[in-house]
């Protein structure tokens, strides 16, 4: 199966630009998922690939074929939408043979193949049931299966695992997952839930207000996130804002030691993962002393909030460092400089 | 506050729910006898008058006979002769009541999809406009009717002088419209036809099904048509495997009730429909008001009528608990 590309790409509705020109590249036989905040312009996005949407400018590619101008029942992508959309009026069998029945396939061979796909997602005696008596989750499976049944060349799935609760749409995560790995097939996953777009795909592109701004693997999004919106969207992340100055950045009285490319007096933005922060005993390089306003033992992890002279800030602790903190004691907060991102400072 | 103060008090409170209870009692009062002399009074007499008997060359007078409803079934002659002049008159109110509820209803649906897919501020207008032309009685809208499809100032006269008439002379299909009796000799002619009085008869419920089709519609998810075409189906696949099954049960009722309010339609009946094809309302208005003076047997066939439709309601009914329980 070829690449999806898009190129320019595109939507306005009215005076509202929704999705800013786009250009993408989607690896065939891999999962991407389209990650970002409400309203960023991750499902005009998708929307425009399933062609439910015309794209204001921009073409979309499938392989050499330019398919911009294709109608959705002509492109035959599956989808899964955020409501599962299954027919009420129809059986689950019925349901899942939808598209093979109005293809043209035989009614009897169509049920047989629908029996055979309800099987891979573990719902093969559930047949003969009316969507009304599913669950959640059995909803999903019966949404994805449909989807699969007409063997699309790109899979699209619309915030699949929204409507489950979160033991659920943990567990479907991972199997969803496993399941597009064994079908080996492009797909293309909206969320706005970072840790399901970090256990289920190859590449995450991270939107905001209808602009890409970062595509890159998970580990590099949250390692080497692009800049201060996706460090804030992904995961967690402490800010503190002051002047570059040659070096390092200069918040308040203290200078962080961190080389970057910025012009000497530039505003930046310095951020540090909790869990790359530390409390040490000795003081040394980026060592700021703190106060610890509140301690949170969340079980895996230890989270200390503190009260500093740059600014508050959140160090985690992954177990235990064998030291009994409270709040109300003193520390010395140590920021690594490779644990450390400088973004320009841009007005809100 | 004193023992005697206390019981005093819960005297006054008991006097005031009293007081309540008897205000309630007299508004319940009221509206039972509002419900019994404007609803079930006429309706009960209708009943009592169907077993009246006719005098001839007068009036009529109180008496339990069957005759009325006899004569409906099998005719005045029996047992000489077996007439179903009656029954061919009920015939036909069906036969126009099911034609003008199911055009009204396949004109609407198209419509009113179209119509929850505009802006909530442009669909608001349109159901104002639409409520609006509700307001106008059957009488006017008949008379529109009647002026638009009058030979000499109507439809026709614009056939003619378009030249339409003579285009349709040409290519032969004014001879189809001559044989469904919808043109003479010179001119195409609408009225007295079966044609004009169904036209009419949709016209006037076809605000009613906007109406009653507008809130299914207007919840139809649809995210169920956008899946079913990412699955490969065109736009009429879609409307007809998802969209009407869907709506089905709406369909159905708003076909129901618009076929029963038309079983008693009575002006466009009487204006536009031929005489061999009068219907039961017809008949019932010229037996109560008109010249035949025989309000018994018009008061039997407006409860055979209103049995009619309510059979038509009941078998609705189970058919709606039929889709319901799929």
């Amino acid at each position: 199966m070829p690449d999806l590309i898009l190129s320019g790409v595109s939507k306005s509705f009215g005076s509202t630009r929704a999705v800013e020109p786009t250009d993408l590249t989607f690896a065939e036989g891999q999962l991407t998922a389209l990650l970002g905040p409400s309203g960023c312009g991750k499902t005009t996005l998708l929307r425009m690939i399933a062609g439910l949407e015309d794209p204001t400018r921009g073409t979309i590619r499938l392989g050499d074929a330019d398919i911009t101008a294709l109608p959705a029942h002509k492109r035959k992508f599956g989808m899964v939408f955020q409501s599962f959309a299954l027919f009420p009026h129809y059986t689950v069998r019925e349901n899942v043979a939808y598209s093979l029945t109005i293809g043209g396939m035989a009614k009897p061979a169509a049920l047989e193949k629908a029996q055979s796909l309800l099987e891979t997602v573990q719902l093969s005696g559930f047949g003969d049931r009316r969507i009304g008596e599913l669950s959640g989750g059995q909803r999903q499976r019966v949404a994805i299966a449909r989807a699969l049944a007409q063997e699309p060349k790109v899979f699209l799935l619309d915030e699949p695992m929204s409507a489950l609760d979160a033991k659920l749409r943990e567990e479907m995560q991972v199997e969803l997952r496993l399941l597009q790995q064994r079908l080996k097939i492009t797909t293309i996953v909206v969320t706005h839930d970072q840790r399901e777009a970090m256990t289920m795909a190859d590449t995450i592109v991270v939107m905001s207000n209808g602009r890409v701004e970062q595509v890159a693997p998970p580990r590099d999004i949250y390692h080497k996130p692009a800049n201060a919106f996706v460090a804030d969207f992904i995961g967690k992340a402490n800010f503190f804002d002051g002047v570059y100055q040659k070096g390092g950045v200069k918040i308040g009285n203290h200078a962080v030691d961190i080389p970057a490319n910025f012009a000497p007096g530039s505003p930046v933005r310095l951020a540090i993962r909790p869990e790359s922060a530390c409390i040490v005993t000795e003081p040394g390089q980026n060592c700021i002393a703190a106060e610890i306003s509140f301690v949170r033992d969340l079980g895996p992890v230890k989270e200390y909030h503190l009260k500093s002279d740059i600014g508050p800030l959140i160090v985690e602790y992954a177990g235990t460092d064998g030291v009994q903190r409270v709040a109300g004691d003193k520390a010395l907060v140590h920021l690594p400089v490779g644990a450390l991102r400088v973004y320009p400072r841009v007005a809100a | 506050m004193t023992i005697a103060d206390d019981i005093g008090m819960r005297a006054d409170r008991g006097l005031d729910s009293s007081k309540g209870i008897n205000a309630k009692a007299v508004l319940y009062g009221v509206l039972t006898t509002i419900m019994v002399v404007f609803c079930i009074l006429p309706f009960i007499l209708v009943i009592v008058i169907s077993f009246g008997q006719k005098v001839d060359g007068a009036g009529w007078v109180w008496a339990f006979t069957l005759a009325n409803y006899q004569r409906f079934f099998v005719g005045l002659l029996w047992p000489d002769e077996v007439t179903f002049l009656y029954l061919q008159q009920l015939g036909y109110s069906f036969y126009f009541a099911i034609i003008a509820s199911v055009l009204a209803v396949l004109t609407a649906l198209p419509f009113t999809l179209l119509l929850t897919r505009l802006r909530r501020s442009t669909q608001a207008v349109w159901l104002v406009f639409i409520l609006a032309s509700l307001s106008m009685s059957e009488v006017f809208i008949v008379m529109g009717w009647d002026i638009l499809l009058s030979n000499n100032s109507g439809l026709p006269k614009l056939f003619e002088v378009t030249g339409l008439t003579q285009w349709l002379k040409d290519v032969g299909w004014f001879q189809t419209l001559r044989d469904m009796g919808l043109a003479n000799p010179r001119n195409v002619k609408f009225k007295p036809s079966s044609f004009a009085t169904i036209l009419t008869m949709s016209y006037l419920v076809w605000p009613y099904a906007v109406i009653l089709l507008y809130p299914a519609l207007s919840r139809l998810d649809p995210s169920l048509s956008e899946a079913a075409r990412t699955m490969g189906a065109s736009r009429w696949t879609v409307t007809r495997t998802v969209t009407l099954p869907s709506i089905r049960l709406p369909l159905l009722g708003t076909t129901l009730l618009l076929f029963v309010f038309l079983l008693g339609s009575y002006v466009s009946v009487s204006v536009f429909a031929t005489p061999d094809k009068q219907t039961t309302a017809v008949a019932i208005y010229s037996n109560i008001r008109g010249s035949n003076m025989d309000a018994p047997f018009g008061s039997a066939q407006a409860v055979i009528l209103l049995i009619s439709a309510s059979i038509c309601l009941y078998f609705g009914h189970l058919l709606n608990n039929k889709a319901e329980a799929r």
